[in-house]
């Protein structure tokens, strides 16, 4: 193979292990916070892109055509879209199952995936067909030798590194990140400290949620189309990360996004059958690693009390 | 229910003793589900909807409930007989309908497969979000078997159970050592597994599936349609009456199992393995014998539904068919067994009969098990305490 | 059995025990005689309930041996150490709630039950002689603490008030007829009257069982004084003193890091 394709590849899989990673880092930050997961993650990414695409349809209507205008826009609505619903999902289904089983909450909302992923199906304007999503980042690129540098994958990436990175200060730097980390070490203590417990909660939500809706419209700006399933493969994929990098932990989120593209991309190249079955073996590798290591790479603390 | 039952009057309603109440239940119900699978005017099929939510709510406020709890549990035998002849009697009476036959059977083998489930998922507390993967397996297996081999259909319907038996060893390993979300992702990561694997495999027929072979017993071909009587029968009473002895099989197995040591075991694991684990209760051997139980259940009803269908195809087992038996499960109450024979029922006839909501079934299901989880966790039927012998009471 | 009853059914020696950096258990030494009821104290995250879950093998132990009638014992799992003659309860009652009171004492029950699966699922009649055997002792042995409790055999353990809960629990140890009990706090969440009544069940329990032993973690030095035969004083994971309530109640020491500070 030559170094062009190889550059190719890496290019794609470095794309896919952003997206991967800021789904993951939703997860995490909801474990983080209230020690469950919400399963509708990848369904509310969806729903992100949708409404990205929705803005997208209205900017149009209203004659604004400058793309950067558009991808301005339509990134804005998502995002703020896409937290408030988090937060919503967080207030009414979330908060109320606190004290049941934590099961309970992963099925209730594996359920309100499935809801709003027949919700889109059924109820946006031929939903359950792929919608072409918009071309708004420059398509100019450069060759260098077989591999096609795109200016589109450079800004997605560079992009979605920044939010990585922002996720990361935000968390470590500022007083609501500090707030947010307080609750994740200890709910009775926080809430003595001061801290608006159910606040900041909500805000976590609408965080990862916003984080979701960022990479659903980078997957739409990548790929140019978007469908009412692409949440349930993405939402998995983020889970996986999350779970194989370690619960709770930010870095064990990205590291998890990132090895799960790179495990998709050697199932593509590197082995020796079809590049078909990359998700089959990428999805084995998963299983293989929560054989090895329960609590995923980067262990979560364990709070067990006798 | 408290042991000294003897003492206490014995509940009564509108003055029938607990049997006659039972009886005349299982009587309507029967006829109930006769009419239901008969309707096909959707005002018919609303009206007798309305009809049973009202009798819920009637039979709730005037204690009939109860009295049925009793009867259930005093006269289990006579309960039971009487049940399975009236699901008997609802298959004789459609025995020349093919689709309510086929609405009916596909009931009992999603009803078996939930029952693996609720052995998982209800006792041992290990949630499988692949139980249509290993519904699949056992689909599959009965492809391969009955098209490719000379074995009988009989001996391949077990090794339907018994590979998914096998491939669930593969899962065994992660799904023991993790606990909670871990285990979860295990689960769900295989069953996406499963069906992209399917997809993109020929030898198994890819997106296009394959045929499957019909169930045959001593040269008694399922799929000839027989005739009793001078009436020719419908082919699916072949397959209805397999299907409601292997659900029968699987409720007894399924029953006993709660009643019994086991059954203790797998609930003590489930509540509290830290404290089960200090009083000498095995846990990775109990998770394994509830998962290996479970995925036996699930492939042999995966392995009988491919046979009657004939034909099978990777988008039967999708993570959505998943959840959809988990919501059997949570519907009708974690660990109730009649809890999820009547959630199969409703999960699985509903969106045939009322095809206003055929379209939005999975909508509908999953909305109806979040407002479950909200409102009412135990289920429609929620499970009793144990009673290790029906009827049993102490010796003063 | 002629051993003396004042042999010693456990001997911990040099037990250590740390989480990461942190020493929760250090060097600690002590012993139990045949018969005997052993007061643990010490303030909050001394290592009490540490040296439990070392013992019972919830974790490993650091460093350090454990001999339990005259067998080592050290680093078993959970299951060998009950198959020992070991049971325990639990700071934070760990009952099963949603199960019956029978059920929950039948789990303590486990190494006398048959498991097989044939047996349970198949041999129904040898199952409900087995069955009605556990009812009977479950009975007999509820009946100690409480008869009216001992007719409510089927009721789930989640209705009952705070010190059934402990009764029950005290019985699901008891009833695999242990050599050793260890009660982790059991009085906690209840109010004096229920301490001082389950505190005579306790007593009446050590008359009844013949060479029963018993560690009780216990904050009230009241209870410590009526019950117990010897005490054991922690304080930030190392033992500071041992001996009769009156000793240990009088050593400047103790007063000093635990009456002084509670």
């Amino acid at each position: 193979m030559d170094i062009g394709l190889l550059g190719q590849y890496l290019a794609n899989g470095i794309i896919l292990g952003t997206m991967y990673a800021l789904v993951a880092v939703g997860f995490t930050l909801f474990f983080g916070v209230l020690d469950v997961i919400k399963f509708s993650h990848g369904d509310v990414l969806m729903l992100g892109a949708f409404t990205g695409f929705t803005a997208f349809l209205g900017l149009e209507f209203v004659g604004v055509t400058d793309p950067w205008v558009q991808v301005l826009v339509v990134t804005l609505v998502a995002v703020a879209g896409t937290a408030f619903i988090g937060a919503v999902i967080a207030r009414y289904l979330v908060l109320p199952l606190k004290a049941a089983p934590p099961l309970n909450i992963l099925l209730i909302t594996l359920m309100l995936g499935t809801a709003i992923r027949e919700a889109v199906r059924l109820f946006y304007p031929n939903g359950s067909n792929p919608k072409p999503f918009p071309a708004l980042l420059p398509d100019a690129s450069t060759d260098l030798g077989n591999f096609t540098l795109r200016a589109d994958s450079v800004i997605l990436v560079a992009v979605g590194l920044a939010v990585i990175v922002g996720l990361h200060l935000l968390i470590n730097r500022t007083r609501l990140g500090l707030a947010i980390r307080a609750v994740a070490q200890d709910e009775e203590t926080a809430r003595i400290m001061g801290i608006n417990y159910t606040m900041i909660v909500l805000v976590t939500f609408a965080i990862g949620s916003g984080a979701a809706a960022f990479a659903g419209i980078m997957n739409g700006l990548y790929y140019n189309e978007i469908n009412f399933g692409m949440g349930l493969l993405l939402g998995l994929i983020g889970f996986s990360a999350a779970i194989v990098g370690g619960l709770g932990n930010l870095y064990g989120a990205i590291l998890g996004g990132f090895l799960f593209a790179a495990l998709q991309t050697i199932g593509a190249v590197a082995l020796p059958f079809a590049s078909a079955y990359k998700d089959v073996f990428a999805f084995g590798v998963v299983i293989a690693v929560m054989a090895w290591k329960p609590t995923g790479l980067i262990a979560e603390r364990t709070s067990d009390r006798v | 229910m408290s042991t000294d039952t003897q003492t206490a009057p014995r509940p009564t309603w509108l003055g029938l003793p607990p049997l006659a109440v039972g009886l005349l239940v299982v009587v309507l119900a029967s006829a109930y589900a006769w009419l239901f699978l008969h309707a096909e005017s959707q005002v018919v099929v609303l009206v007798l909807l309305a009809v049973a939510a009202l009798a819920a709510v009637v039979g709730g406020r005037t204690g009939a409930d109860r009295v049925l709890a009793t009867a259930m549990s005093q006269h289990s035998r006579a309960m039971n007989g009487a049940i399975v002849a009236g699901l008997l009697a609802v298959i004789a009476l459609f025995a020349t309908d093919h689709f309510p036959l086929l609405m009916l059977t596909t009931v009992l083998l999603y009803m078996t497969a939930a029952l693996g489930l609720n052995i998982q998922f209800g006792y041992a507390g290990m949630v499988n979000f692949a139980g249509a993967a290993f519904f699949g397996i056992g689909a599959y297996t009965a492809a391969v078997m009955t098209t490719q081999t000379g074995l009988p259909p009989l001996l391949i319907l077990i090794l339907g159970g018994v590979m998914a038996a096998l491939i669930g060893f593969v899962l065994v390993i992660p799904v023991v050592r993790t606990r909670g979300h871990y285990a979860a992702v295990v689960t769900i990561a295989f069953s996406v597994l499963f069906k992209t694997f399917l997809e993109v495999n020929d030898i198994l027929g890819g997106p296009q599936g394959l045929m499957v072979d019909s169930m045959k017993i001593l040269g008694w071909d399922f799929n000839a349609s027989p005739v009793l009587f001078g009436v020719e029968m419908s082919f699916y009473l072949n397959y209805a009456l397999l299907g409601a002895a292997l659900a029968v099989l699987a409720f007894v197995f399924t029953r006993r199992l709660e009643r019994s040591w086991v059954g203790l075991t797998l609930d003590a694991v489930r509540l509290d393995d830290t404290a089960s684990a200090c009083f000498g209760i095995g846990i990775t051997r109990a998770k394994v014998l509830a998962f290996t139980l479970g995925n036996v259940m699930v492939g042999m009803a995966g392995a009988l539904y491919g046979m009657m269908i004939s034909f099978i195809a990777p988008t039967s087992f999708t993570f959505s068919d998943s959840l959809l038996l988990v919501a059997i499960v949570l519907l009708g109450g974690m660990g109730s067994p009649w809890g999820t024979a009547l959630a199969a029922f409703i999960v699985i006839v509903l969106p045939e009969k009322l095809q206003i909501i055929q379209e939005y079934r999975f909508l509908l299901f999953s909305v109806l098990v979040i407002a479950m989880l909200l409102f009412r966790p135990d289920g429609l039927l929620p499970r009793t305490v144990r009673a290790y012998i029906p009827g049993w009471r102490a010796k003063p | 059995m002629t051993r003396p009853t004042t042999d010693a059914v456990l001997e911990i020696d040099a037990l250590s025990k740390t989480f990461g950096g942190v020493t929760a258990l250090d060097a600690f030494t002590m012993s139990v005689r045949r018969g005997d009821i052993v007061g643990l104290l010490g303030p909050n995250g001394s290592g009490k309930t540490t040296s439990f879950n070392a013992v019972t093998g919830i974790f490993p132990p650091s460093g350090g041996t454990v001999r339990f009638d005259g067998a080592d014992i050290t680093g078993l799992s959970p299951q060998k150490v009950y198959a020992a003659g070991i049971a325990r309860t639990f700071q934070r009652s760990r009952l099963c709630l949603p199960l019956s009171i029978f059920d929950n004492i039948m789990i303590g029950n486990h190494g006398r039950l048959t498991k097989g699966l044939w047996f349970n699922l198949m041999r129904r009649r040898a199952f409900r002689r087995e069955f009605e055997q556990g009812y009977e002792d479950a009975r007999a042995l509820v009946r100690t603490f409480s008869t009216a409790l001992a007719d409510r055999l089927f009721e789930p353990v989640g209705a009952l008030p705070m010190i059934e809960r402990r009764r029950i629990e005290i019985c699901r140890a008891l009833i695999s007829r242990p050599r050793l009990l260890l009660l982790d706090e059991p009085s906690a969440g209840m109010t004096h009257d229920e301490t001082t009544q389950l505190m005579d069940d306790i007593l009446d329990v050590r008359g009844r069982i013949e060479g029963l032993s018993i560690i009780i973690i216990e904050h009230e030095m009241g209870v410590i004084e009526r019950i117990t035969d010897q005490c054991v004083v922690l304080n930030y994971g190392r033992k500071i003193c041992e001996g009769p309530y009156a000793h240990i109640a009088a050593d400047p020491e103790v007063q000093r890091a635990y009456l002084g500070a509670e």
